[in-house]
């Protein structure tokens, strides 16, 4: 397994230039997270129209995986249902934990495949779909 | 020193990860350790394991010798006075525990207060805030200054009547500053408060003298110091330990029970509950054997000149910025730092890809990262079986790291 591999260049680019980065004025609902153990910080603000998540911004620092994961799915969820949203972090979760997944569905979060290889990163990645879950909660 | 025959000594540095030579540079994390330690465990449970301090029988007079005479080498590595002063815990951790339960249980009151500095590991940070928080005691914090060496100053003026305990680390787990703790302690006693010095990382690395210090409570952790883990020492001294209440309960630390009234045993095994871990004890006088025979002023001068040469050579990196005293005459192997633009856990990856280990995080030090404006930081920390050649690896893999993050303003 190389480094070039886990590091691709599009992580890098949203590590160095995240989307969505930023907070968002009156949010229907927010949530943030860390992992203690090492220390990264993933905060998410959502608004939602019906069914749609419309716009989700985060904050945080961290890791190039753990920041890159945020931007690259908040740019996957934005515009889609709560249904659809729910989908694409299971599936997410699903290449993390080393199961079969549906590389359509993922879109560019398919470059975070490899984090599964190093154990010790896994959380890092996992970080921001559980930050999400917990703000998806929120939505009556 | 002949580094080459002393790394054979250490069966697991000759291993190979992900195809490169391991560079073990998580020393301050655990040391590896020599077979000296292994086959000392070895030879216990192939040829005289029996519990101790309870049989009459042959092997369980050679477990419980092996036990004591490891006490002793405690004793003699620190230069304690009496082998009633070594107290066997898990781990520094559990030590410094047992100093707050017992003697800080019994002798911290509410408005007293409590001074440690900000380069305290949680573990002599954790237990005086939950007790000045059972208390209603006051903590003080003494700041580092911008060279990472103690505020002295500050913690003369902190110093008053009111302070009944100083917890003080010997030598920081992140910046790798030996602390001046026979200053300190001589300032704290001249106001009547107890000295706790952590000396976890210390005494693995340098001569300690409890006597000389003349602290009331000195704490150290065996896996840091080539021993197995779950073994360390508190040294208190005797009038300290005969004043304090047990910390845990059951066999071992009574000489008589009865329905109604129980006596504690003698010291220091009053402090010794339960079946205690004299396999790791046993392995702990190996290792202490191994370092006696080296000599800590060899191995204190070699990792002094080691990490000089990584000071020197790791300021080459672009982007690095070392914490704590930039020169090595003001510190211990023990080299924290950060690379702009490459997150430390990025750079743990991209170094463990090359065999090389370091740690990466907040180093269980989170009130000195806050301090420092940052949430982690990488750290590099060396033992006396290192070399200038794996210096240059990691030299080399963190130029290396910064080339795949590119060259980010």
């Amino acid at each position: 397994m190389s480094l070039e591999e886990l590091f691709k260049e599009i992580i890098i680019e949203h590590y160095q230039h995240p989307k969505n980065q930023g907070h968002l004025e009156h949010p229907d609902a927010k949530s943030d997270g860390s992992n203690p153990l090492c220390g990264d910080e993933i905060a998410m603000e959502l608004i939602f129209d019906g069914n749609v998540v419309s716009n989700v911004m985060f904050t945080g620092n961290g890791c190039s995986i753990s920041q890159s994961a945020a931007s690259l799915i908040t740019e996957a969820i934005k515009g889609k249902t709560i249904e659809e949203t729910r989908t694409i972090m299971n599936e997410y979760k699903n290449m993390l934990a080393g199961r079969d997944y549906n590389a359509d569905i993922l879109g560019d979060l398919e470059a975070l495949s490899d984090v599964k290889r190093y154990p010790a990163r896994v959380k890092c990645a996992s970080l921001s779909v559980a930050v999400l879950d917990q703000a998806l909660q929120q939505k009556k | 020193m002949d580094i080459e025959r002393i790394r054979k000594d250490f069966p697991v540095l000759s291993r190979i990860i992900r195809d490169k030579k391991l560079v073990y540079l998580d020393n301050a994390a655990t040391t590896q350790k020599p077979s000296v330690v292994i086959d000392a465990i070895a030879d216990l449970y192939k040829n005289y394991n029996a519990n101790v301090h309870r049989g009459v029988y042959l092997l369980a007079e050679e477990s419980t010798q092996a036990y004591e005479d490891s006490r002793d080498a405690v004793r003699r590595f620190i230069n304690a006075n009496s082998t009633k002063e070594i107290v066997f815990t898990r781990n520094a951790t559990e030590a410094l525990n047992l100093i707050a339960y017992t003697w800080g249980e019994a002798n911290i009151h509410a408005g007293d207060e409590i001074i440690v500095s900000i380069m305290e590991h949680h573990s002599n940070y954790v237990p005086w805030f939950r007790l000045a928080h059972r208390k209603g005691a006051v903590i003080k914090i003494v700041p580092s200054r911008t060279d990472g060496e103690l505020d002295m100053d500050a913690f003369k003026s902190m110093l008053s009547d009111k302070t009944k305990l100083v917890g003080i680390v010997h030598m920081s787990n992140v910046f790798g500053t030996i602390n001046p703790v026979k200053e300190i302690t001589a300032l704290a006693h001249k106001k009547g408060a107890a000295v706790v010095v952590d000396g976890a990382q210390s005494a693995p690395h340098m001569k300690i003298d409890v006597r000389d210090i003349d602290c009331d409570f000195f704490a150290v952790s065996g896996h840091k110091m080539l021993g197995p883990t779950g073994i360390g020492a508190l040294y208190a001294k005797e009038s300290y330990l005969e004043s304090m209440e047990p910390f845990l309960s059951g066999g071992e630390m009574i000489l008589k029970v009865t329905l109604d009234s129980v006596v504690y045993n003698e010291l220091p095994w009053k402090f010794e509950a339960g079946t205690p871990n004299y396999e790791g004890a046993i392995g702990l006088k190996a290792a202490i054997g191994y370092l006696e025979k080296m000599g800590m002023d060899t191995i204190e001068s070699y990792e002094r000149e080691l990490t000089s040469y990584a000071l020197e050579k790791m300021k080459t990196v672009p982007g690095i910025f070392i914490y704590g005293p930039q020169r090595a005459e003001k510190k211990g192997g023990i080299i924290a730092f950060n690379i702009k633009g490459v997150h430390s856990h990025d750079i743990g990856t991209i170094l463990d890809s090359e065999g090389i280990a370091i740690r990466a995080g907040h180093h269980c030090a989170q009130p000195l990262m806050i301090d420092c404006g940052v949430s982690a930081m990488a750290r590099a920390s060396f033992y006396f079986y290192n070399t200038k050649q794996e210096i240059d690896s990691l030299v080399a893999a963190l130029k290396k790291s910064k080339e795949i993050f590119g060259h980010v303003a």
